[in-house]
């Protein structure tokens, strides 16, 4: 009997069981019929309709809604770019001649290459220095960017391999590898690097954009920056950004392969090696075995003295039981 | 003695408009008689008044200010002077296209950064500010560019370029005489210009002597640009290829085995006394340890 009344209540359960089985996969899938329902009537309600240009060179005409966006990552973009920076461009060997005796400190170069790499007013990726030997030869202005050496100090004791040089000249950093050691500042002999001791200024503006290693921006807090030859423009075939602003005509930039150098402000090509022939060109510090790709032309014909402020500060630095 | 003192200021008058002549002097463009009489073959109007404004802002104005206005910079040395006034308009259109190509001190030369039409488009601005300003037309006549040809042959001997220019014409073949021809190398960031520009002689020939030492692409291959310039013909400007550089395919600069390059890429030296140094102290660390088991071993037994 027990077994006979055990028996029904078994059965009921199971039936009950059964039952909100069904109920609840019933309502589920109701449930997902009617989201799909309103999803659909979502994508159908905003009609707006695209045209999209297939592999196979069809022109076709489909919703907005059904075209899924196929672009690289953050990450594949970055790992492109720095790709491409380290391999630099083929068969180049960038050159830079500046022309001292044209220099008149109009400061457009570093306005130009301040604007372009998102530097601080106090660093200098290009700086132009006032230079006087002595208290009785006339002063010059002097503009000193990365001398882009084919023996890199910096580059031989970076830890990291962070700072490298490419095989068209030019010595790059890779600000997402640096680690902020500064080794490089020490071993550079030119003092062409700066460090972000602060937050960069468009720090906000940039937080989404991919880093570039060509542009070095956008630039990171604790990591060394320095002048890159404007990498980007040199890939689109255009002159470094300071070499284009000189209103003076103090840059020739160029390839060495080539023998030719243009002139940033009048546009005019000239032979690399009559050019240094011709005007005694030379280069900074050769003594150290560097070998910079950076040449410079003398002063001669001093036209431009010093600005009232420099002299001052001239002042400061000659040696005046010297003269 | 009153009239000695007259004759002292006559003098020291004479003298200071004589100095001040001469400092007028010494700011005249020396421009040659065949560059003088070159006119535009652009009809100056409202429209390429307007145009040469533009151009004007962005190149000039930087330093010769508003035009009829006087407000270029002062101290500079020549000071730019304002275009509007007697000074430039006495010039011929010839003269102010010279100085555009040219530049002098301070200025800087356009011939490279504007094209011949933006240059006189340039002129026709500082023109509009001229009411007796009559144009002179020069005789070129746009539409018969088409009918020139330049035959270009190469002496590989003697590094020459033979250049033969003429001019289709429906009455038979005519040599283009007394034009001038530029010769330019295409290099990454302009054009290198090959010796001085020449005219062409009665034949229509003009011949450049090519540098021997001129780098070209890995097979030697180097774009020439010839620019031909003719009173009546206008602008012709062709581009070839020719085997006359040198072939140039260098390496890479990251080559060479060298301390700042990357590992594959470590000098020998570097890479024999680290591997050694690490293969030493690896084989005596091993030594001790062979040598503790060894006690052990022996104190087991």
């Amino acid at each position: 009997m027990s077994e006979k009344e055990e028996n029904p209540k078994n059965k009921s359960r199971r039936e009950f069981i059964q039952q909100v089985g069904i109920v609840g996969v019933g309502s589920v899938l109701a449930g997902s019929a009617i989201l799909a329902g309103i999803n659909y009537d979502k994508k159908k309600s905003t009609g707006a309709r695209i045209k999209v240009l297939t592999a196979e060179n069809e022109l076709l005409e489909i919703d907005r809604n059904d075209a899924t966006k196929v672009g690289k990552s953050k990450a594949e973009n970055l790992t492109a770019l720095q790709k491409e920076g380290r391999e630099g461009i083929p068969g180049k060997r960038w050159v830079m001649v500046v022309d001292l005796s044209k220099c008149k400190n109009a400061r457009k170069c570093m306005s130009a290459c301040q604007g372009a790499h998102q530097l601080r007013p106090e660093q200098h990726h290009i700086n132009v220095l006032k230079m006087q030997e002595s208290k009785n030869t006339p002063p010059f202005y002097m503009a000193k960017p990365c001398q882009h050496c084919d023996n890199p100090p910096c580059v031989a004791v970076c830890p990291v391999d962070a700072t490298f040089k490419r095989p068209d000249g030019i010595v790059l950093i890779d600000n997402e590898r640096c680690i902020g050691c500064r080794f490089c500042i020490a071993a550079c002999p030119y003092s062409a690097r700066v460090f972000n001791w602060a937050e960069p200024l468009l720090a906000e503006e940039d937080k989404d954009k991919t880093y570039n290693v060509e542009l070095n921006v956008p630039q990171r807090k604790g990591t060394v920056s320095k002048c890159l030859f404007s990498a980007d423009r040199l890939r689109e075939g255009k002159m470094p950004y300071c070499v284009s602003a000189c209103p003076n005509g103090v840059y020739y930039f160029g390839d060495e392969n080539e023998d030719a150098v243009t002139n940033g402000t009048t546009k005019e090509t000239v032979r690399f090696s009559k050019l240094l022939e011709e005007n005694a060109g030379y280069r900074l510090m050769p003594e150290l075995g560097t070998k910079t790709r950076v040449y410079y032309l003398p002063a001669k014909n001093r036209t431009a003295p010093f600005q009232d402020k420099d002299k001052l500060e001239a002042e400061e630095h000659l040696d005046i039981n010297n003269s | 003695m009153f009239k000695e003192n007259i004759k002292l200021r006559l003098t020291a008058t004479f003298l200071i408009c004589f100095l001040f002549f001469l400092q007028l002097n010494a700011q005249r463009w020396d421009v040659p008689a065949d560059k003088k009489s070159k006119n535009s073959y652009i009809k100056f109007d409202g429209n390429t008044a307007k145009e040469g404004e533009a151009i004007f802002t962005k190149n000039c104005k930087s330093c010769h200010g508003d035009l009829g206005k006087s407000n270029g910079i002062k101290t500079m040395n020549p000071a730019p002077p304002d275009l509007s006034q007697a000074l430039t308009q006495e010039l011929t259109d010839g003269e102010l296209f010279y100085i555009l190509n040219t530049g002098r001190n301070a200025m800087p030369s356009f011939k490279n950064t504007l094209s011949e039409e933006e240059r006189w488009k340039a002129i026709s601005f500082i023109r509009s500010f001229n009411n007796k300003y009559v144009q002179v037309l020069s005789k070129t006549d746009p539409t018969k560019s088409k009918l020139v040809k330049i035959n270009c042959v190469f002496d590989s001997l003697s590094n020459k370029l033979k250049l033969n220019i003429i001019a289709n014409e429906k009455t038979g073949v005519i040599p283009l005489k007394d034009a001038e021809v530029s010769l330019f190398v295409t290099r990454y960031f302009g054009k290198l210009q090959i010796e001085k520009t020449i005219r062409t002689n009665a034949d229509g020939i003009a011949i450049f002597n090519f540098p021997k030492d001129l780098p070209g692409d890995k097979t030697g291959n180097v774009d020439v640009a010839i620019k031909v310039s003719d009173e009546l013909y206008g602008e012709i400007e062709s581009v070839n290829k020719f085997n006359i550089g040198i072939p140039t395919d260098k390496l890479g600069l990251t080559q060479n085995r060298a301390i700042w390059n990357i590992l594959k890429k470590a000098p020998w030296w570097i890479i024999i006394t680290y591997t050694s140094i690490v293969l030493t102290v690896g084989a005596f660390l091993l030594y001790i340890i062979f040598s503790l088991l060894k006690i052990r071993k022996l104190g087991e037994n």
